[in-house]
């Protein structure tokens, strides 16, 4: 019987379409930055671990973004660096660690957390039968901003990611950069201060990829902070203050740019990159002999 | 909230021509054609086979009766002499053959006459060509009997000493609905299936393989609202499918049946059977139309939850489809319980049966036979499976393993 009126609870619950939850029932905006914003950590990860069936995907990871900072995350395919993004946007539960996003903790107030943050991939994840405008104007609704907030913001990004046709185009109908502009608007639409990158260029021509990386130049200089995983080295030379490299879900490197070149005694970040793969690769095979 | 995720629902169905044609015009015009067209095609078949002249192979032609050949020859049959007839039909040069032997006079003398007809039983054009040499033959043998009785001094009415007078009991609504009245609660059924279809599909497995959901995720929605939307967005679908073809119903049932097919039949006898049989006569009351909407809006709740369930466990729309195609054949075995309705004593266990229930409160509402106990234990039931349906899919919405299938 309890279980019963527990799934009629829960049936019941659902069907609330009468009961419109009001756009303030959302947590709340993104969180004001401080004035003061280069001190602030907005992205907190603290041993953070997760496994999939057999395999270790993020072991034991431990970073911080602060504000007004661009953090590259390296590493090769299957390092982890797509598993600790969606982790740290809630999309996955951790098995262990601590984690928050702008002060908020990720595990405990999810909602709250991803309120105050964006996140970009790679894979579009656009709706072919909706334009550009009804796109944003949708998820804007989903961050709680009014029609008026909304359009207001749209206006901004278009300024700033040069959107123009696509806005009233199907989505479905635009080329490769179009979309991953689109989608990259969507993530900055609610202005979070928190925007998680995953491999957004790796689908963009040259101009495309100058546009995206334009934007998120100036996305960095508002005060936020940005999480950068990415392949190509020149773009986390280009962008990253600091860079955090990853080998099978473990934290090899990490430091700034100088840093990371002084310590492997390399000109470049692909060669530094190299030199602690290998110096980590020694260690594991020491360690298993 | 969940009114901006549904709307992104049906404005995104809305805007797929293939959708729209599946899920509302379809539904709009299917049942008229059957109802129209069945009588239409074989109305006008039986009307125009009845005045054409159909040939018909006769082996022994010669030993036929004049009586017989006027017989059949009224009966619009010509009657071609041929050695093979059995051939003739197998080849399918004529539809019927007829073998009378040598002795035929001298075995009508002794009331033991046997003619032979050859036809193919499933051939329809056959079977009309047969039924009118029988009607020549039957109407042969009565006159000979009523003649034999003259001579006899017999009165003929011996023959029809008793004569049965059936009377049909069933209520007007009953009659109205005609014998096909189960195919109204099966197409509903299968509509509200194949309506919501599309949009749940698209609604889960799709936004899984577009990368969409992921999206969707990281705003701060809640996930039981997500689950919400893409039920109710299915459930409208599905409903909306299930009431194009009670609407698609009604106009061929109240104007073109009553209308079109009578006049371009001319009446003919066999077009009004038909027409009575495919319940072209049906009209239901307010009140009935009005339960009927109700019933198909929680079968379609309860399917919207089942296809919500099934979809969001594939990883692409492919392997969707995939998995929801055998519900489609699933949902017939109500239909032949639907079929041995008649036969059975249906106690109230009937009406908690999944689908079945639906269907059987369907077809109680079309026959003006529907109770308060009933409609309470099919809605009931029906929207506790859909309670937990929907309860299995919140679940899933949680479930890491099935969100990010890859």
């Amino acid at each position: 019987m309890t279980l019963l009126c527990t799934l009629w609870q829960q049936f019941a619950s659902s069907l609330t379409i009468l009961a419109v939850t009001p756009p303030s029932d959302l947590p709340s905006s993104p969180l004001p930055l401080s004035t003061s914003p280069a001190a602030q950590p907005l992205i907190t990860a603290h041993n953070l671990s997760k496994q999939f069936a057999e395999v270790q995907a993020v072991n034991k990871l431990s970073l911080t973004v602060n504000a007004g900072e661009v953090v590259g995350l390296l590493g090769p395919n299957g390092a982890g660096k797509t598993t600790t993004l969606r982790l740290l946007a809630g999309l996955l539960t951790p098995d262990d660690g601590e984690l928050s996003i702008a002060g908020v903790d990720v595990r405990k107030h999810p909602r709250k957390a991803r309120a105050n943050l964006g996140y970009v991939s790679g894979d579009t994840g656009l709706y072919d039968r909706l334009t550009g405008r009804e796109t944003l104007r949708y998820f804007a609704r989903l961050y709680g901003l009014s029609k008026r907030e909304a359009d207001a913001r749209i206006d901004a990004l278009d300024d700033q990611l040069q959107l123009g046709a696509v806005l009233d185009r199907m989505a479905g109908e635009g080329s490769s950069g179009m979309k991953q502009k689109l989608s990259i608007a969507r993530g900055m639409l609610h202005d979070p201060p928190v925007l998680l990158l995953d491999e957004v260029t790796s689908s963009l021509d040259v101009i495309a990829r100058r546009a995206v990386l334009d934007g998120v130049k100036r996305y960095r200089g508002s005060g936020r902070a940005i999480l950068y995983s990415a392949h190509t080295m020149s773009e986390i030379e280009e962008l990253c203050d600091r860079v955090v490299m990853l080998v099978h879900g473990q934290v090899i490197a990490s430091g700034s740019l100088v840093e990371l070149k002084t310590e492997s005694q390399q000109t470049s970040i692909e060669d530094a990159f190299f030199y602690f793969v290998a110096q980590h690769n020694q260690e594991h095979e020491q360690v298993s002999a | 909230m969940i009114v901006h995720l549904v709307a992104k629902e049906v404005l995104s169905t809305l805007r797929d021509t293939r959708a729209v044609l599946a899920n509302l015009l379809i539904p709009l015009i299917v049942l008229p054609v059957v109802m129209l067209g069945l009588p239409l095609v074989f109305g006008g078949l039986f009307a125009r086979e009845a005045v054409t002249v159909t040939e018909v192979a006769v082996s022994g032609l010669e030993f036929l009766p004049t009586e017989l050949r006027d017989q059949l020859e009224a009966e619009a049959l010509a009657l071609i002499e041929t050695d093979d007839p059995l051939e003739q039909v197998d080849d399918d040069l004529f539809p019927l053959a007829l073998t009378v032997p040598p002795d035929f006079a001298a075995q009508l003398a002794n009331n033991q006459a046997e003619l032979t007809l050859h036809y193919k039983l499933g051939n329809l054009r056959s079977g009309l060509a047969a039924s009118k040499v029988q009607r020549a033959i039957n109407s042969f043998r009565d006159t000979r009997t009523r003649a034999t009785l003259d001579a006899a001094g017999v009165d003929a009415a011996i023959l029809t000493a008793v004569r049965i007078n059936e009377q049909d009991v069933s209520s007007e609504a009953e009659q109205r609905s005609g014998m096909m009245a189960w195919l109204i609660p099966f197409l509903m059924v299968i509509w509200t299936l194949s309506g919501g279809q599309m949009t749940a599909i698209d609604a889960t497995a799709g936004e899984k393989e577009r990368g969409s959901l992921e999206t969707v995720l990281v705003t701060p929605v809640r996930r039981r609202d997500l689950v919400t939307a893409k039920f109710l967005a299915t459930t409208l679908f599905g409903v909306s499918s299930a009431l194009m073809a009670i609407v698609g119903y009604f106009v061929s049932s109240r104007f073109l049946m009553s209308g079109l097919v009578s006049n371009l039949m001319g009446g003919s006898s066999d077009a009004q059977a038909m027409m009575g049989m495919m319940g072209g006569q049906l009209s239901l009351s307010p009140s009935a139309f009005l339960l009927l909407t109700l019933s198909s809006l929680v079968v379609a709740m309860m399917v919207a939850a089942l296809l919500i369930c099934v979809a969001m466990l594939a990883r692409s729309y492919k392997e969707a489809q995939s998995y929801i195609a055998p519900l489609g054949l699933v949902m017939i075995l109500p239909v032949v319980g639907l079929q041995v309705a008649d036969f059975l004593t249906l106690g109230l266990g009937f009406y908690a049966v999944p689908l079945l229930n639906a269907m059987l409160l369907m077809t109680d509402i079309i026959r003006a036979d529907a109770n308060l106990a009933a409609m309470f234990v099919t809605w009931g039931s029906s929207l506790f499976y859909c309670a937990i349906l929907l309860a299995i899919a919140n679940h899933n919405f949680n479930r890491e393993d099935v969100l990010f299938r890859t």
